[in-house]
């Protein structure tokens, strides 16, 4: 072990994905398919021909011991067998009936001639009761209409057709198949005879109404957020972008619970090698459990130990729309309201959807505020421990007396007295976030105030100290997204650290790497930097933005196959001249 | 350029990268003891100096582009032995690779001195130097593609925050000190002149990564010619500012000319003694300069040597730099060093593959014939 620290290993070379243009990335993905198929290929699923064999169930200390208990999906190469009570116990098996009292199994008769026994199964809580009633259960006891069917094979497809109306119904063979279903909310129905099962969609569980977002907030622009459930989620997106080329893929992830998990893009828009690359990552996950889409990111990015995300995370539809627009893909998560979208940069990271609803002027004032607010955030305690311990001379003779006197009382060096604040002003950001609401808004103030005035009077800060972590406070809040602000209120202190022994040249030395580091990562294959690191062709959309009208194209380091957003001259009434004025006539003149 | 390791065979830099990292890693001595050297030199003609210099520079940088453009996709280090033999080559190469560890080391002092003169003054030498150190280390296994790209979106926040420098001083200019405007004399001059085109020996940084350039020899010349004329002028408005704002003879003595020219900056009660603000420049600009000589010292010893990775030689690098800046016993020692390497170092960094490049033309011509 140790002599991994002492012996020199160059990196494992990793299969480094490269964001290229569409053409060279079809090409890349075609290499990529032969190199698949010939080395790798698909076996093809058959269905089994030998009958798997009934479990068999035995006796112990006079209980019924699970022989899958062991084995997590034993039941994935089990088929559904004609005789009901096997099928039963099947279930039985898989569910560990009765001590798992969520799952419903109801026996019933289904009105034919001759009548077929049959028995449904739904999980209480994720199934509609409603549903459950009224499109399997009544149509099947009740509205059959007693007709003869004479071959059972064909039961199942007979009952699809003519007797059950929910939207959703599929016949199927595979346990997998139908356990999966059941699990999410769907109802099986077993027929006695039948080699098949009836699967009705039946899904009906306690869910938020879409809401308000929290945590990325406008004054203009819609305020819609998306909310737990993958499908209103999807639905979100899909009614904003009403295209026929938006495609949803759903992949499922985690061994032991599966979790799904949707990816959204433009067909004619998305690099190819982008969406293979993104369905590649998800789909090379190899774990037991992905609860959050925040654990997905970490599955999936670039650089794990780096500050800065790597990917973008937001509540808002609109965001993940507009960026959808762009060519880029959109990840969600069943159960999470947060949306991931990749590729994206440092920029991006800096934006608000709100700064293109603006006006161009409004718009880039609070941009020009939010990147200001950006180096506050992160350079402020930094600099007054510079200037304060090192470097007074760059203070007016007047301020600097301010400083000293204020000073005066305090038995500690600066940086001490910073980081005491910076470290109280965390904790109360953190005992804000998890104390009950209503203490929390109390929390702040008495944090925030009383706090820093009493150490003021203690003499165990200064004042202008108070001022210094409030500003810096203040800007981590102004940063638009939530991965970004945890970047920069980390990095700060290690900055602050820096500058309390080496003054500026510490900062200089702390900006030196962490731009380094930056201009090194990559996110999907796109540096994060781009465009300015490396210089891309991008339209005015960077720090500032142009006017919308001049938004040309989209940014080059995408790739998109269709670059263009719009024509140069996309106002259409600049086009035709303006109708000359009538002689003495006007729109001002008074008749 | 010989083996070069998985990784960093896939990097490939564009031309504004390279003339980003060319402009810096010849250009940072502007904020050390050149524009005082200039003045020494050539008195009130010193920025006359910085002028001959560069176009010296520009002829020599014609010569070795040819030389490049001969054999495209290879670095001067191959080059070298293909055209010399191994034997030969591998001793050139050698005397090319000491060379930049030399000049790295003495860098490395006068950056460390830099900073206890203008901003750390009670900072051990060693503290500094050890600061600057780990983090180009850190830097340079990050890779080249990391350095290059800092080094293009740096370049112009440094390019405007010396002319902020410069225009500041404006109330100070005074345009008479600049005459007589051949200085010490026509000849002292013409010599200096000849002999400052070693200033722009970083040029060479070109030739030897060339094999990671994603572009042909004909835009290397050009992002060559572009890079040296691009640091002529900065030098010449600095040193130039220099003169004008310090006068003859204080301006041949002063240790660190850049600081004293942010420090004489007065434009109101609010503008002024901003030298610390200007120490985030230059400083950066300093920790660039020595990144891009650790990572090119490394690549062409990795090259010179055939070895399969450039990483693990880092360290041995940075330890070799640092004995090497803490060397001289004085300020004054490294100074004079810095004096001699600003004179004389042209004759490794473009003498030699001149030569090499004349070698050449003669082989072909006998060839032909």
């Amino acid at each position: 072990m140790a002599a991994r620290w002492l012996v020199f290993r160059e990196e494992e070379p990793r299969d480094n994905f490269v964001l290229l243009d569409h053409k060279q990335g079809d090409r890349e993905q075609q290499g990529r398919n032969s190199r698949k198929s010939g080395g790798d290929e698909a076996v093809p699923r058959t269905r089994i021909s030998k009958k798997p064999r009934p479990i068999r169930r035995k006796k112990e200390h006079g209980k019924a011991s699970n022989p899958g208990e062991d084995e997590e999906g034993f039941y994935t190469k089990l088929l559904v067998d004609p005789r009901l009570q096997t099928n039963k116990d099947y279930i039985e098996t898989i569910y560990s009936l009765p001590k798992n009292q969520d799952i419903i199994v109801r026996d019933f008769t289904i009105s034919l001639e001759p009548p077929v026994q049959a028995f449904a199964v739904f999980i209480e809580g994720i199934s509609d009761r409603v549903t459950v009633n009224e499109s399997v259960l009544k149509p099947l006891m009740l509205l059959s209409g007693k007709r003869p069917v004479t071959e059972p094979a064909k039961l199942a497809e007979y009952l699809k057709k003519h007797v059950v109306y929910g939207n959703q119904v599929d016949v199927q063979d595979k346990f997998e198949d139908i356990i999966e279903k059941i699990n999410y909310g769907g109802t099986a129905v077993f027929l006695d005879g039948s080699p098949y099962c009836l699967t009705i969609e039946s899904k009906g569980w306690e869910k938020r109404p879409v809401g308000k977002p929290v945590t990325e907030q406008v004054i203009r622009g819609p305020h819609e957020a998306f909310v737990e459930t993958l499908r209103s989620n999807t639905g979100l997106i899909r009614k904003a972008i009403r295209n026929p080329r938006l495609i949803t893929e759903i992949f499922k992830i985690g061994v032991r619970n599966k979790t799904d998990v949707a990816i959204m893009y433009l067909d004619n828009l998305a690099n190819p090698s982008l969406v293979e690359e993104v369905r590649r990552r998800i789909n090379s996950v190899d774990t037991d459990y992905v609860s959050e889409s925040g654990i997905l990111e970490q599955f999936i990015e670039d650089n794990p130990f780096m500050p800065v995300p790597q990917v973008i995370s937001t509540e808002r539809p609109d965001r993940v729309i507009s960026f959808i627009m762009d060519g880029k893909v959109a990840i969600l998560m069943d159960g999470n309201p947060n949306v991931l979208v990749v590729p994206t940069t440092f920029f991006s990271l800096l934006h608000s959807p709100e700064d293109y609803y603006l006006r161009l002027p409004y718009g880039n004032f609070i941009r020009l505020l939010r990147v200001a607010a950006m180096f506050i955030a992160f350079v402020t305690p930094a600099f007054y421990v510079a200037i304060t311990t090192f470097h007074q001379e760059m203070i007016p003779t007047d301020l600097i007396l301010v400083i000293a006197s204020s000073r005066e009382t305090v038995p500690f060096p600066t940086v001490i007295e910073v980081f005491f604040m910076e470290f109280a002003f965390e904790m109360i950001r953190e005992a804000g976030v998890r104390v009950p609401g209503v203490i929390g808004n109390t929390l702040g103030i008495v944090g925030a105030l009383i706090l820093g005035q009493a150490a003021v009077q203690a003499g165990i800060v200064s004042p202008i100290l108070i001022i210094v972590v409030a500003l810096t406070g203040l800007a981590s809040f102004a940063i638009p997204n939530y991965s970004m602000s945890f970047a920069f209120r980390g990095v700060r202190f290690i900055f602050t650290a820096l500058a309390a022994v080496f003054g500026f040249f510490g900062v200089s030395a702390g900006l030196f790497v962490l731009m380094t580091s930056m201009t090194g990562m990559k996110s999907f294959g796109v540096p994060i930097l781009s465009p300015i690191g490396p210089r891309t062709k991008s339209g005015p959309d960077i720090l500032l933005r142009g006017p919308v009208w001049s938004m040309e194209e989209r940014p080059d380091f995408i790739n998109a196959r269709e670059m263009r957003r719009q024509p140069d001259i996309s106002r259409g009434w600049i086009k035709s001249s303006p109708q000359e004025p009538e002689p003495g006539g006007g729109d001002n003149q008074q008749t | 350029m010989g083996t070069i390791s998985k990784r960093e065979s896939l990097t490939f830099l564009g031309p504004s990268e390279a003339l980003a990292m060319v402009m810096i890693y010849m250009g940072a001595k502007a904020f050390l003891g050149y524009p005082r050297l200039m003045a020494y030199q050539g008195l009130n003609a010193g920025w006359l100096l910085t002028v001959l210099g560069g176009l010296t520079a520009a002829a020599f940088w014609l010569a070795v582009s040819a030389l490049l453009a001969r054999f495209p996709g290879k670095s001067i280090v191959e080059i070298n032995e293909i055209i010399l033999g191994r034997p030969l080559g591998l001793g050139l190469n050698a005397l090319i690779l000491v060379y930049l560890v030399f000049s790295s080391g003495v860098f490395l002092r006068q950056f460390s001195e830099s900073v206890i003169i203008t901003a750390l003054p009670d900072s051990p030498l060693s503290s500094l130097a050890g600061l600057f150190l780990l983090t180009v280390l850190i830097a340079a296994y990050f890779g080249l593609e990391s350095i290059s790209r800092n080094s293009h979106i740096a370049l112009p926040f440094i390019l405007i925050g010396v002319a902020a420098v410069l225009v500041s001083l404006y109330t100070f200019w005074d345009a008479k000190e600049l005459l007589p405007i051949l200085g010490a004399g026509a000849g002292p001059v013409l010599v200096h002149g000849l002999l400052g085109s070693s200033a722009y020996g970083e040029v060479l940084l070109l030739a030897i990564l060339a094999p990671f350039f994603s572009f042909g020899a004909n835009t290397i010349r050009k992002v060559g010619l572009i890079g040296i004329g691009v640091v002529m002028l900065y030098f010449a408005a600095i040193t130039a500012v220099y003169l004008m704002v310090i006068p003859i003879p204080g301006a041949t003595e002063t240790l660190a000319p850049f600081y004293q020219l942010s420090r004489t900056i007065y434009v109101g009660r609010y503008y002024q003694r901003l030298e610390s603000v200007f120490v985030l420049f230059w400083t950066y600009t300093a920790f660039l300069q020595l990144a891009i000589g650790l990572i090119v010292t490394a690549l062409a010893a990795q090259a010179t040597l055939k070895l399969p990775y450039y990483r693990p030689l880092l360290p041995a690098l940075a330890v070799l730099f640092l004995s090497l800046a803490l060397t001289p016993a004085s300020l004054m020692e490294n100074t004079i060093i810095e004096e001699y390497q600003l004179l004389y170092g042209g004759l490794f960094l473009f003498l030699v593959p001149f030569g090499v490049w004349a070698l050449a033309a003669l082989k072909e011509k006998a060839e032909k014939q």
